[in-house]
């Protein structure tokens, strides 16, 4: 009853359901990668030794080595923190909204969105971790019974419910990750030659054969993963915001930042699965399941979301205007718009709000190199939002005795360049070692377009 | 599996469906049908029913009350600090750390609950009917002495699409 023509068919070249198994698992059936594979590995992975040893260096020297300083206390890692998390909350966002929404395209591209997630949640806890100056103690921001008192932690704070937030967030999208590649590691076990192969995925497939009562139960748990992971979704990045707005800083302390960082995060989430799924396609050949017209229709919604971007901008410096608050003026208009800051302002403007409006055109959609820089523009113009929120509030404070500059040392720019060495070995592994669609849930929409088959009677689907 | 079973494989879910239903309006019940991907007719034509989203809802409820209980516990109870003038007892700001650990529970609950219903764990041995059931075929297994004398009328079913095994 939920079958539409307008969508048309979501996969191309009329495949039985034995060969789209094959054509996804053929990545990982093969006996080598290519060699494009190892060569990209061996430079993500130096990125990612290089950022352990900027990692090494702030543990063993400290916080001094950043460029933060005592009015700009949070740079570079809030910063990459935020932005790595923004990225890492469109994965579950796709999934959930999009099921939700009963968004039958949303199977060809899902599993990538959620593998994003997961290394991108990771790379992102530990900036944070680091920033606390003494990684080590880290544990003392758990509610445990303890020999300090035993004094329990601040939960009026808005730094311990982002604890909390996070932690819960990697679990969460880690373990719905998992359960949606159960049924799928079941097909490569039944299907691969290797023995080692099949006692492997025979492992993580935890025994799954497929029969009517594990489906039965499959069904009611991504029902309840679902509704569950959608309050989750927008709870995570309003928390993460309130790290900002409950302060009383210029420029953070207002209503629209919750909404405002939970539209961000899923824009440039959603920009990053985009140039996934692009890179998925260049170098997999996935365009007969991966479509122009999934590209299209994110593309679409990232027209939307830009326009939302745009409308927090300029609201936000109206209402720097309208409050008639001599600070939040100050900041917005001699800081941001004209200052200093200027041209991080003008890249986060035009890179979010403007440059994705090409989206309207639908040369621009069709155009897949086009879309993937237009995607990573969106990734960089995120970035400069996130630095424009941190820094420019820091820098002038109500006290001009207070207001510094600041800039990145060598140490926090390896930092950054080490979790995007650990977010590209991630994603490597992940097209190597696991089935980059949802096998399962795509067999179940590949006669999307003619529902019965063209025969017999019809069936309900959903 | 020491007991002889009678298999229907289909190639896709409309023949699947078919003979299913065809099969149930003999009387009989297939053991288990075993299909890439979940198909509504077969989930409810099992008569099976899951109570996962009720035992979701129930872990939820205790964990809420129980994590509001905590923080009060804590902040208010056994080691009240002053932060900032607020009220030990600062309720609102409790029920962030309430709502995203409640999310927590009820996942990490519930996911037990599955590996433990479903009996979906690490380390399981797959008991495997057919090898393609979890790759292209759509298969449903029968127990022969519950076929009785129908048994020529259900192979004749399966046969109209599909094939014995």
């Amino acid at each position: 009853m939920y079958n539409s023509k307008v969508r048309g068919k979501l996969i191309e070249g009329d495949k039985s359901l034995g060969q789209i198994s094959q054509e996804i698992l053929a990545p990982i059936h093969r006996k080598k990668p290519p060699l494009w594979w190892y060569a990209a590995l061996l430079v993500s992975l130096s990125m990612f030794g290089f950022g352990l040893y900027a990692k090494y260096i702030t543990v063993s020297t400290g916080i001094g080595t950043w460029g933060v300083n005592n009015s700009i206390a949070w740079g570079w890692a809030i910063i990459n923190f935020v932005w790595w998390i923004g990225i890492g909350h469109a994965g579950t966002a796709f999934s959930i909204f999009l099921l939700i929404l009963r968004q039958k395209w949303r199977t060809a591209i899902n599993r990538a969105a959620e593998a994003m997630t997961v290394v991108a949640v990771f790379c992102a806890s530990l900036f944070p971790l680091l920033h606390m100056g003494r990684p080590w103690l880290f544990f003392w921001i758990f509610p445990y019974p303890n020999t300090r008192g035993p004094l329990w932690v601040n939960f009026n704070s808005p730094l311990f419910w982002d604890f909390v937030a996070i932690s819960a967030y990697l679990l969460i999208s880690a373990s719905f990750w998992y359960f949606g590649m159960v049924p799928d590691f079941a097909t490569i076990r039944d299907t691969a030659k290797s023995k080692i192969k099949k006692a492997v995925y025979g492992f993580f497939s935890f025994g799954w054969t497929g029969s009517s009562k594990e489906w039965l139960r499959f069904e009611g748990l991504s029902f309840v993963l679902g509704g569950i992971a959608a309050v989750l979704v927008v709870s995570v990045h309003s928390i993460v915001s309130t790290d900002f707005a409950v302060s009383v800083k210029p420029g953070w302390h207002t209503t629209i930042f919750p909404p405002y960082f939970v539209v961000g995060a899923i824009f440039s989430g959603f920009a990053m699965v985009l140039t996934l799924v692009i890179t998925m396609r260049g170098l997999y050949k996935m365009n007969d399941f991966i479509t122009d017209s999934h590209v299209d229709a994110v593309c679409r919604i990232l027209i939307f979301i830009s326009l939302i971007m745009g409308t927090a901008y300029i609201t936000e410096i109206f209402m720097a205007w309208y409050s008639a608050n001599d600070y939040e003026f100050a900041l917005f208009f001699k800081t941001r718009l004209f200052g200093e800051y200027a041209f991080q302002f003008w890249a986060m403007f035009i890179a979010n709000a403007v440059i994705p409006q090409l989206f309207w055109f639908k040369g621009v959609r069709r155009r897949m190199w086009i879309v993937f820089i237009i995607s990573i523009i969106i990734n960089i113009g995120m970035w400069f939002e996130r630095f424009n929120i941190v820094v420019t509030s820091l820098s002038r404070d109500y006290l001009p005795s207070a207001w510094a500059s600041y800039s990145p040392t060598w140490v926090e720019i390896a930092f950054f360049t080490g979790t995007i060495g650990m977010f590209i070995t991630g994603v490597l592994l992940f097209f190597r070692y696991i089935p980059m669609i949802a096998i399962s849930e795509l067999k179940s929409v590949a006669k999307f377009d003619k529902p019965n088959n063209g025969q017999l009677k019809s069936s309900s689907h959903e | 599996m020491s007991k002889e079973y009678i298999l229907g494989v289909f190639n896709d879910e409309a023949t699947l469906v078919d003979a299913f239903e065809k099969i149930k309006a003999k009387g009989i019940m297939p053991v288990e049908v075993f299909t890439p991907y979940p198909i509504h007719e077969i989930l409810e034509g099992m008569g099976k029913k899951t109570r996962i989203t009720h035992a979701a809802f129930f872990y939820g409820l205790f964990a809420a009350v129980g994590i509001l209980s905590f923080l009060t516990y804590a902040a208010v109870i056994d080691w009240p600090l002053h932060y900032g003038g607020k009220p030990f007892n600062a309720f609102p700001s409790f029920i962030v750390v309430t709502i995203v650990a409640t999310i927590l529970s009820i996942t990490l609950l519930t996911l037990f609950t599955f590996s433990a219903r479903a009996k979906i764990f690490p380390g399981k041995k797959a008991e495997i009917f057919h090898e393609r059931a979890t790759d292209d075929k759509f298969v449903i297994v029968l127990d022969p002495e519950s076929l009785g004398a129908d048994s020529k009328a259900v192979e004749e079913i399966i046969r109209e699409h599909g094939e014995v095994e």
